[in-house]
């Protein structure tokens, strides 16, 4: 009787490891699957015609989405760093613990942070869009991706802020510094690789992101001439792409650079993690 | 450790070699169920669709109902139609002549195979006007460009994209030359790729210009044409009673609507009574019309 | 010592008008909330109203363009709920045992490449996982269908889980992953002292030690899989009539907002019932949020 119990039990435990990396195996393979699958199909096809610098309709150039990604990504940044970082220098340095502000704050961007892009999309359009008459434009886009990273900027930057020790706020407050001098002169610097995980993390949504932008920036190819002109950023440039028969390699292709700007924004992401983390003194 | 290393390679040259050996064909089978691939509602290209092959029917209440197929596979753009179709050996679908390629096989209707000689003399049954929605007032560069639009150098340019000319005895382009600024064109996902071309034939003529093309559907061309927040509209449906008391609808080309298949399809011809039946879900199988 | 006083004096205005300053950035987020939901709400409500919440909600027929139209999204909520129990039945299993994986099992020098790899599954783009869709996963689900059914394109209810399970892995990996890791390592200890073997002492001991941590995984994972758009409206067929089988397609409510957004004429009835569409997405995703909270509260009480 027991021998047999016992076999079940091992019987249970070579199930539960078998499956563990039977799993785990299965997570690799598929995002091994995924990228191999685009890299064999796309590199062969990285023709110098798909980096002219003018998009037409021969040449599928996806140079000018490059550079209107570029775009995106700096002007939403410029508008929602600012803005994350005020943001959570209220929550850590200012609000009083617990106080109901921070309580309704933080509500809202978890809020925030859980809205399909989609309905950014929708609201993009009928708010910055349509009521505001920007027109399918740049600075559209931007402002509805803005409100969508914010949550993102806000959360990490809040984490950077917390991480702070005290010891160096209480220090600079008893030479007789100001709360402002403190929080810009000692708290945000200290703060800053922290920050900038976070506004690499907000660099990697705004260059995957497609539905929120559809509706807001549009899809024109090439190059805008000023903030009130639409562009196609790479991922839309991908989406546009894959639904035409005849442009499949250069879909391919696309999705290559599009997985290795994404590649590197996780590798320097990654790489300023393990910075913060050697760096910290636990 | 080792082993298990290995397990996983295997694992891996499976899953890749399963992926790989997709290619293997089995001929065509008519018996097997028809898939019908159709566009969204509101599609410029649907509405001409079927209303042309009878799918849209009148009431005597006055109701209109869309009889198609509800099981229909539904794709958002004239190219992911083409594309579903060339990667499907049992689906059908319905495209503008213009966009149409070789990926594809284009179906005769009643015989009738669609080309630009078919729908300009009205032997082929499907085509819709492509229009543009244009507000009363226009600036001089939009105004230049419609009138690009509606020259012979225009017109060739359509024309030679696959589309049906308004006009075949349109007068040259007569354009002020030198002229500058940016017009923005927006609309039709059917007519974008059409008005890209013409996009560039005037850009080669007027260099300071640029004209901006965005492909957004019928309904946000016309409504941004109405708001101002483009110069022109693409709509390939005729404009609402509501619509055209704000802006003025051009016809600039004919298009023609065509039913495709897959390469393998042994279907010689169809009658629009037998496209109308597979698209409304009456025959489901492709034996049914295909002897 | 006047000066100093003046100095003094700007400094308190300085400090008073920069707290100001940030306490009204940090209300930006509630107002942005608020206009989103509120010009939702203004836009959609007349439409429910006009078409009647039960009809709305509950109606089976969506054809918005015939006369009289018939909007009723029934059939888009059940396709994004049957989409989304998809997702969670292929990438919640993979996705614990994953992160069970990685907390416990993994060998060091596996763990320097699985990390990473399940980063960059979460870095990859959307359109990306519904190009890879498209061609590789629709086909392949598309000659399994017509070898069990008979039938089908293979863009089907299957092929949107399939695909919409590995893109949620990360989420569930990842918080389900820190989750087992707080749970405390004197519980696994004394498992093992008590004579249990490693892996009964995980997954008897420790998962359930980590449940709330994990639940809260599966429910950001829900979030994800009813919030995709782009993968989703690729592979899935977008059919607008109740769902039938696995094998065939549905259209979510995601994908019939993007779909018919370009060509609804603005201010209509069509796209107002778009934009209510919106809200009941929206619906869901504060049900989820929640849900999210009281999961985490308790957690934390405990």
């Amino acid at each position: 009787m027991d021998i047999k119990k016992s076999n079940r039990k091992r019987h249970l435990d070579t199930l539960l490891t078998a499956t563990t990396w039977t799993f785990a195996v299965l997570t690799l393979t598929a995002l091994m699957f995924i990228v191999g699958h685009i890299l064999i199909n796309g590199v062969p096809h990285l023709t110098p015609s798909l980096f002219e610098m003018r998009w037409t309709t021969e040449n599928v150039s996806m140079m000018p989405s490059i550079l209107s990604t570029a775009m995106m990504v700096v002007i939403t940044l410029c508008l929602v760093v600012p803005l994350g970082m005020f943001t959570s220098i209220y929550l850590v340095e200012y609000a009083k613990k617990g106080s109901r502000y921070v309580k309704v704050i933080r509500q809202a961007t978890e809020i925030l942070a859980g809205i399909p892009s989609i309905v950014y999309g929708l609201f993009g359009s009928l708010f910055f869009v349509n009521f505001m008459g920007l027109g399918l434009s740049l600075i559209a886009g931007a402002l509805t991706l803005s409100i969508m990273v914010l949550p993102l900027v806000i959360r990490t930057t809040e984490e950077a802020l917390k991480s702070v020790s005290d010891g160096f706020r209480e220090g600079a407050f008893a030479l007789g510094s100001g709360k402002l001098r403190v929080v810009f002169r000692i708290v945000l610097p200290s703060a800053v690789p922290g920050i900038l995980a976070g506004v690499i993390l907000a660099t990697g949504r705004i260059v995957g992101e497609t539905a929120a932008l559809i509706f807001t920036a549009g899809t024109a190819p090439n190059i805008p001439q000023n903030l009130y002109g639409s562009v196609r950023t790479l991922a839309v440039h991908m989406w546009s792409l894959s639904g035409e028969a005849f442009h499949t390699n250069e879909a391919y292709a696309t999705a290559v650079v599009l997985l290795l700007i994404v590649l590197i924004i996780n590798t320097v992401a990654a790489a300023i993690a393990k910075a913060l983390n050697s760096g910290r003194i636990k | 450790m080792r082993k298990k290393l290995g397990i996983m390679a295997l694992v891996l040259v499976a899953l890749v070699g399963l992926s790989a050996c997709g290619g293997s064909d089995e001929g065509f089978a008519t018996n097997r169920e028809i898939n019908v691939i159709s566009r969204e509602d509101g599609s410029g290209t649907r509405g001409a669709f079927i209303e042309l092959i009878g799918l849209q029917v009148t009431g005597t209440d006055g109701s209109v109902v869309d009889m198609t197929t509800s099981e229909a596979y539904i794709a958002n753009g004239t190219s992911i139609v083409m594309g579903s179709v060339a990667a499907n050996t049992y689906a059908i679908g319905y495209v503008s002549l213009g966009s149409l390629n070789d990926t594809v096989r284009a179906v005769p209707i009643d015989g009738i195979l669609p080309s630009i000689t078919t729908v300009q003399d009205g032997s082929y049954p499907l085509f819709r006007a492509f229009n543009i929605a244009v507000p009363f007032e226009v600036n001089d560069l939009t105004q230049d460009f419609i009138d690009f639009i509606l020259s012979a150098e225009g017109q060739a340019v359509a024309e030679g994209r696959g589309y049906v000319p308004v006009d075949s005895q349109a007068l040259a382009y007569a354009g002020a030359h030198g002229m500058t600024g940016r017009v923005v064109v927006l609309g039709s996902t059917s007519i974008a790729p059409v008005m890209e071309r013409l996009k560039e034939a005037y850009e080669a003529i007027n260099p300071g210009t640029t004209v901006e093309v965005q492909s957004a559907g019928s309904s946000a061309g016309i409504n941004a044409a109405r708001q101002g927040t483009a110069d022109i509209g693409m709509a390939s449906r005729d404009l609402s009673q509501a619509e055209l008391a704000e802006v003025n609808s051009v016809t600039i080309a004919f298009d023609g609507v065509a039913v495709i298949t897959h390469n393998d399809n042994p279907a010689t011809t169809l009658s629009s009574e037998e496209v109308r039946q597979i698209f409304a879900g009456e025959v489901t199988r492709w034996s049914a019309v295909i002897q | 010592m006047v000066g100093g006083n003046t100095m003094n004096k700007i400094r308190k205005i300085r400090e008073f008008v920069m707290a100001k300053v940030f306490m009204v950035c940090a209300l930006i987020s509630v107002l942005a909330l608020t206009v989103i939901f509120l010009f939702l709400l203004v836009n959609g409500l007349p439409a429910i109203r006009e078409i009647g919440l039960f009809n709305f909600l509950f109606g089976r027929i969506w054809t918005p363009v015939s006369h009289p139209p018939s909007f009723g999204i029934l059939p888009m909520i059940l396709g994004s709920v049957y989409i989304t129990l998809g997702a969670i039945i292929v990438g919640v299993p993979i996705g614990i045992f994953t992160a069970i994986f990685l907390a416990y099992i993994c060998p060091k020098k596996l763990y320097a490449m699985l990390k990473p790899a399940v980063n960059l599954l979460a870095g990859i783009p959307s359109v990306i996982y519904g190009f890879f869709g498209m061609v590789v996963v629709v086909p392949l689900v598309g000659r399994i269908s017509v070898l069990l059914t008979g039938g089908g394109t293979g863009a089907s209810i299957f092929a949107a889980s399939l695909l919409l399970g590995i893109m949620i892995l990360p989420t569930v990996i990842n918080i389900s992953e820190s989750a087992i890791r707080a749970a405390p390592n004197s519980y696994y200890e004394g498992a093992l002292a008590l004579g249990s073997s490693p892996m009964r002492s995980i997954f008897f001991v420790i998962v359930p030690a980590a449940k709330s941590g994990i639940l809260a995984s599966i429910i950001l994972g829900i979030g994800r899989a009813i919030g995709e758009t782009m993968a989703v409206l690729m592979v899935a067929g977008n059919q607008a009539r109740m769902p039938i089988s696995v094998f065939r397609g549905a259209r979510t409510l995601t994908a019939n907002v993007a779909m018919e957004m370009g060509y609804a004429e603005v201010g209509s009835l069509h796209s107002n019932a778009l934009i209510a569409t919106g809200i009941v997405l929206f619906v869901f995703i504060f049900a989820i949020n929640v849900l999210f909270t009281i999961v985490t509260r308790k957690h934390k009480g405990a």
